[in-house]
């Protein structure tokens, strides 16, 4: 048994759909362009919030902090022995020098990122083997690990034997021992671990040097701490630490979906310019529509609660429609409209499936600069029309 | 008395430089169950006489009562509340909204009475079988004829079962045939019980025989013929 004050609710709830069921064809448009609209910002939120997470996941296998020597502004190979000089710094648990570049490959024109390193007990190593999806990373010499789209587009199938070129262009023979997890596609799809010896030998780069050196700390929470040390110990260096690096991922995806939501902004912004044209010049039918129901003892806030279901019907349709199709897009199709833009440039784009990452304040935010702004522009103009004395009805239509 | 006006002042836009004085030191009494009618040529007050006794806007000055209730202490909302459960409108035009069908005009007064949707339909449909348009109720209110609109019209403005049915210029778009039908259809609301208010100048209106009494308004100021 339903109480006349919920009675009438439903009563104004019933009026406002039919009402939105007359005009179906305007407002099934308005309702399809504004879904539109927050498909493509929704989208751009949870793919750039999914890449991030991806990030954080796949960073695992950063060093914990990476000393690279600079000369001229410019990177260049750094002297092994360095690793000597910082002995006497308390927290250090081991260094570990690392050889990286790319190698572009003439048959599948594309680069490969080609990381260099020996295994070590503990500290990244453990962290790398977490991304693996199966196998064992190189452990002697001419064994490699691989990331899935090198696996793929070198067509190694269930070869376990591939040869990469030299400078000198002869041919440099790998078995490879293990493969990287989907997972970690973000920064490990295009990539080609082998050992230090290896990549020395396959980029002709002397011993005693390597690209940088990567060192370990007994407590993470001192990363800061020695890192400062370290940097003042081998003057001529810059000295990267993971959370440093973490913040660097943030800024570039934060960077490209934030350039891209601006650019969506503006076509938010001129949808609202266009329906706050439409409510706030009121057409004479609708004027006179609630001058009439007025007169026949409707209150404002009556007329105001039917504009009021109108406009969340439609923004909350809208908006529910957009966030699923975002959400459909994102899991289903691989946010394929959206990630060549936000994942990166490079010739083999990742091959990321995104799972996505649904934040309650982005979806609030979105509610707001969406449906909120909507709601405004339909029952402000309705408020302003249902102030004015409904007398006009009397006055013989 | 149902409807009582005393010195009754109605000043539109009072102050500024487009100050209307739409009727001056009007007084009114109308008994329950009978029948009046305001003669006045366009613009002489009637539709704004008819608007303070419909309880649309309260007078200027003087002192209304319409069933029972003091006018001039009645804030907005209030006004609004009585005018819903007091007074039946049938206006010049209509006033009917052409995408709705003939049943959902006709209930408009009773959705924010929380009349629930079986019951509002029962209602309708008893008053389209007394005006003999049933075959109607679906039917959008822009695509019947101008007798029906009219008696959808009055069937709107009954469904709530107010004590006060005001007409303002009802006939003006009528023919003569359709005229003396819903002064017919006024005369039967009166034998109900109804207390009705006509503002015509129509001679099929005014010289109507049925009405208990007529009053010319001229320049806002009533006159007893």
């Amino acid at each position: 048994m339903t109480t006349p004050m919920l009675e009438r609710q439903i009563n104004f709830l019933d009026y406002t759909l039919s009402s939105l069921w007359r005009k179906r064809y305007k407002n099934i448009a308005v309702v399809l362009v504004f879904a539109a609209v927050i498909f493509l910002l929704a989208s751009f939120q949870l793919v750039s919030n999914g890449l991030l997470e991806r990030a954080q996941t796949a960073l695992v296998m950063a060093p914990e902090i990476l000393i690279q020597k600079m000369v001229a502004g410019r990177q260049e190979s750094i002297p092994v022995a360095y690793a000597e000089r910082l002995q006497g710094i308390f927290g250090i648990r081991q260094v570990t020098p690392r050889v990286w570049g790319y190698y572009f490959d003439e048959v599948t024109l594309a680069n490969y990122t080609v990381i260099g390193r020996d295994q070590v007990a503990g500290g990244s190593d453990d962290q790398l083997t977490q991304v693996l999806a199966d196998g064992r990373l190189p452990a002697a010499v001419g064994e490699t690990v691989l990331g899935q789209a090198v696996f793929r587009t070198k067509g190694l199938q269930d070869q376990r034997v591939f040869s990469l070129f030299r400078p000198d262009l002869s041919l440099k023979t790998l078995t490879i021992t293990g493969l990287f997890k989907k997972e970690s596609n973000l920064l490990t799809d295009d990539l080609i671990v082998l050992s230090l010896a290896d990549s020395r030998d396959l980029f002709g780069l002397p011993p005693g040097l390597a690209s940088d050196l990567m060192v370990s700390v007994a407590n993470p929470r001192e990363i800061g701490t020695v890192a400062k040390k370290i940097a003042a110990a081998l003057p001529g260096t810059r000295v990267l630490t993971r959370p440093q690096i973490e913040k660097t991922y943030h800024m570039i995806f934060g960077w490209r979906s934030g350039f891209a939501s601006v650019c969506l902004l503006a076509a938010l912004a001129a949808f609202f310019i266009l329906s706050w044209d439409k409510a706030s010049g009121l057409a004479p039918e609708e004027r006179r529509e609630i001058a009439i129901l007025k007169i026949l003892g409707w209150q404002t806030a009556d007329v105001l609660l039917v504009r009021f279901f109108e406009g969340a019907v439609v923004s909350g349709g809208a908006y529910l429609l957009g966030c699923t199709a975002a959400y459909i897009h994102v899991v289903f199709f691989g946010s394929s409209l959206f990630l060549p833009v936000l994942a990166g440039w490079s010739v083999i784009r990742p091959d990321l499936h995104l799972v996505p990452a649904i934040h309650l304040a982005d979806l609030l935010l979105l509610f707001c600069f969406t449906v909120m702004p909507y709601l405004a522009a339909t029952v402000v103009p309705a408020w302003r029309c249902a102030s004015l004395p409904s007398a006009t009805a009397l006055q013989g239509g | 008395m149902l409807i009582e006006l005393e010195a009754i002042t109605k000043i539109y836009n009072q102050g500024q430089a487009n100050e209307v004085q739409a009727l001056t030191d009007v007084s009114l009494r109308v008994a329950t169950g009978s029948m009046l009618c305001l003669r006045g040529a366009s613009g002489s007050g009637k539709s704004t006489l008819l608007g303070i006794i419909g309880c649309v806007f309260p007078p200027t000055s003087g002192r209304a009562a319409i069933a029972g209730k003091q006018l001039a202490r009645l804030p907005d909302r209030f006004l609004t509340l009585h005018r819903r459960e007091t007074i039946g409108f049938i206006f010049q035009r209509f006033n009917l909204l052409p995408s709705l069908t003939v049943l959902d005009n006709i209930t408009l007064p009773l959705l924010p009475m929380g009349v629930g949707p079986r019951e509002r339909k029962l209602r309708a449909q008893a008053l389209l079988a007394q005006f003999d348009i049933q075959h109607r109720e679906k039917f959008p209110a822009g695509q019947i004829s101008g007798g029906e609109l009219q008696r959808v019209a009055i069937a709107r403005a009954l469904i709530h079962d107010p004590p006060i049915i005001l007409a303002d210029e009802p006939t003006a778009h009528l023919d003569s045939r359709l005229s003396r039908e819903f002064m017919a259809i006024m005369d039967r609301l009166k034998a109900s019980g109804k207390t009705i208010v006509l503002a015509s100048h129509d001679p099929l209106v005014t010289d109507h025989p049925g009405l208990d009494q007529i009053m010319d308004i001229r320049d806002g100021r009533l006159h007893v013929p």
